[in-house]
């Protein structure tokens, strides 16, 4: 048998194209992410968020529950909540069509204290930790979510909490709750 | 691309019991999970990384450490030939395992009425594939650069790095620390979220320039690296 002929340049050619292409997507790469840190996307909000102080009479109006978000300018979280949820069409129209949305920013780290109608909800509904999603329906007790792992996983319970609080309007003899 | 290497390569890797056993849990449990609790969706699947790093753990540096890389080399076989025919190789198996796993579970769902739309099927079972390619490159480099199961060693090491580096970042609240952490990850973990492309039209640039970007740094330097190194009978290494 004839020995194998050497392949021409040898077997050790150096990867030459490769390595430029790799250069270049590097560079690219670097470049991009230096870009998106000193110009940082800000997600637009699509949720038809309402004043505190009318999301009582909207609800009673509407027969809608009310979705309160408690979040902090400062919570990691709290922007990856917004910019996966509150900012995708598909989550925000559904959240717009079952509940009164109402978001409840806490700046107490940046001012030193709350407004009073935001220190007075916290209070009510023990708010420790951000971000924290609380249900309240026309009748029964709220349903609340503390913190955030993914939209999927948010958009299931938000549905479990709309279906329940349509569940508790419909019986007759509940007991009600404060909104 | 040589296709003998290649046949080769995934003969090797099918016939590893261990490995064989390692695959059919990880291919096996998630759709147990989607034919007992449909409701879950496709959340259960692995993406694609967990199979490839299965099959191409010690892709290279088993080759070393067994002396067979020596035979192998001993051929008209160019390195350059080599390092790219094992990595397509544990990229074609386990993006096909990684497709084929969401497309049976897809039907187990379509049957029980619980199926999500085509097109997030479509797109998941790309982005799989597109992680395996790019989790494949990854352990490919890593590979060249230790004997035996070395490469699970640097990936272990370097995911500790990354883990620590953002827990840092967060405790300091440095957002450049985190950021690095982020992008360490993403060399760690190459893969393109087709949702935003499938859901609203948006297409990833820097996850797509990232990723590119990490396959053609791995190969290249994996190319470089077995470049340098001597082969011979005698050596240990």
């Amino acid at each position: 048998m004839p020995p194998a002929a050497e392949p021409a340049g040898g077997t050790r050619r150096p990867p030459r194209t490769l390595l430029l292409i790799a250069a270049v997507l590097l560079a690219l790469r670097i470049v991009l992410v230096v870009y998106q840190v000193l110009h940082p996307a800000k997600p637009h909000d699509l949720v038809s968020w309402q004043p505190i102080a009318a999301a009582g009479n909207l609800s009673a109006a509407t027969s809608k529950p009310i979705l309160y978000d408690f979040s902090a300018d400062w919570c990691g979280p709290c922007q990856k909540m917004k910019l996966e949820l509150f900012s995708d069409p598909d989550h925000a129209t559904a959240l717009n069509r079952t509940f009164v949305p109402v978001t409840v920013l806490d700046r107490s780290r940046e001012d030193g204290e709350n407004a009073p109608e935001v220190a007075e909800l916290e209070s009510r509904y023990h708010i420790g930790a951000f971000p924290t999603l609380v249900v309240v329906r026309p009748r029964g007790d709220p349903r609340i979510l503390t913190g955030y792992t993914d939209a999927d996983a948010t958009m299931r319970w938000l549905a479990e909490a709309a279906l329940e609080s349509h569940r508790h309007a419909a019986a007759p003899d509940s007991a009600g709750a404060k909104p | 691309m040589n296709e003998a290497l290649i046949l080769a390569t995934m003969r090797q890797r099918v016939t590893s019991p261990v490995r064989m056993v390692l695959l059919a849990s990880m291919f096996f449990m998630p759709l147990l999970f989607v034919c007992f609790a449909p409701g879950v969706g496709l959340e259960p699947l692995s993406n694609g990384y967990g199979l490839t790093l299965i099959l191409a753990a010690g892709i290279i540096g088993q080759d070393v450490s067994s002396g067979v890389l020596q035979l192998v080399l001993a051929r008209p076989v160019t390195r350059r030939e080599y390092v790219v025919s094992r990595w397509l190789s544990v990229s074609l198996m386990g993006g096909l395992l990684a497709s084929a796993q969401v497309l049976i579970a897809w039907l187990l769902l379509l049957a029980r009425h619980a199926a999500p739309g085509p097109a997030e099927a479509f797109s998941r079972m790309g982005a799989n594939a597109l992680s395996a390619f790019g989790g494949a490159a990854v352990i490919t480099l890593f590979s060249t650069l230790l004997a035996g199961f070395g490469d699970l060693a640097i990936l272990l090491l370097a995911s500790f790095v990354m883990v620590g580096l953002y827990g840092i970042g967060e405790l300091v609240h440095q957002d450049w620390v985190t950021r690095f952490a982020a992008e360490l990850g993403g060399f760690l973990v190459p893969e393109i979220p087709l949702d935003p492309i499938q859901r609203a039209g948006d297409i990833p640039w820097v996850a797509i320039v990232s990723y590119l970007s990490t396959v053609t740094l791995c190969l290249a330097l994996a190319i470089v690296v077995m470049n340098r190194k001597e082969f011979s009978y005698a050596s240990s290494s």
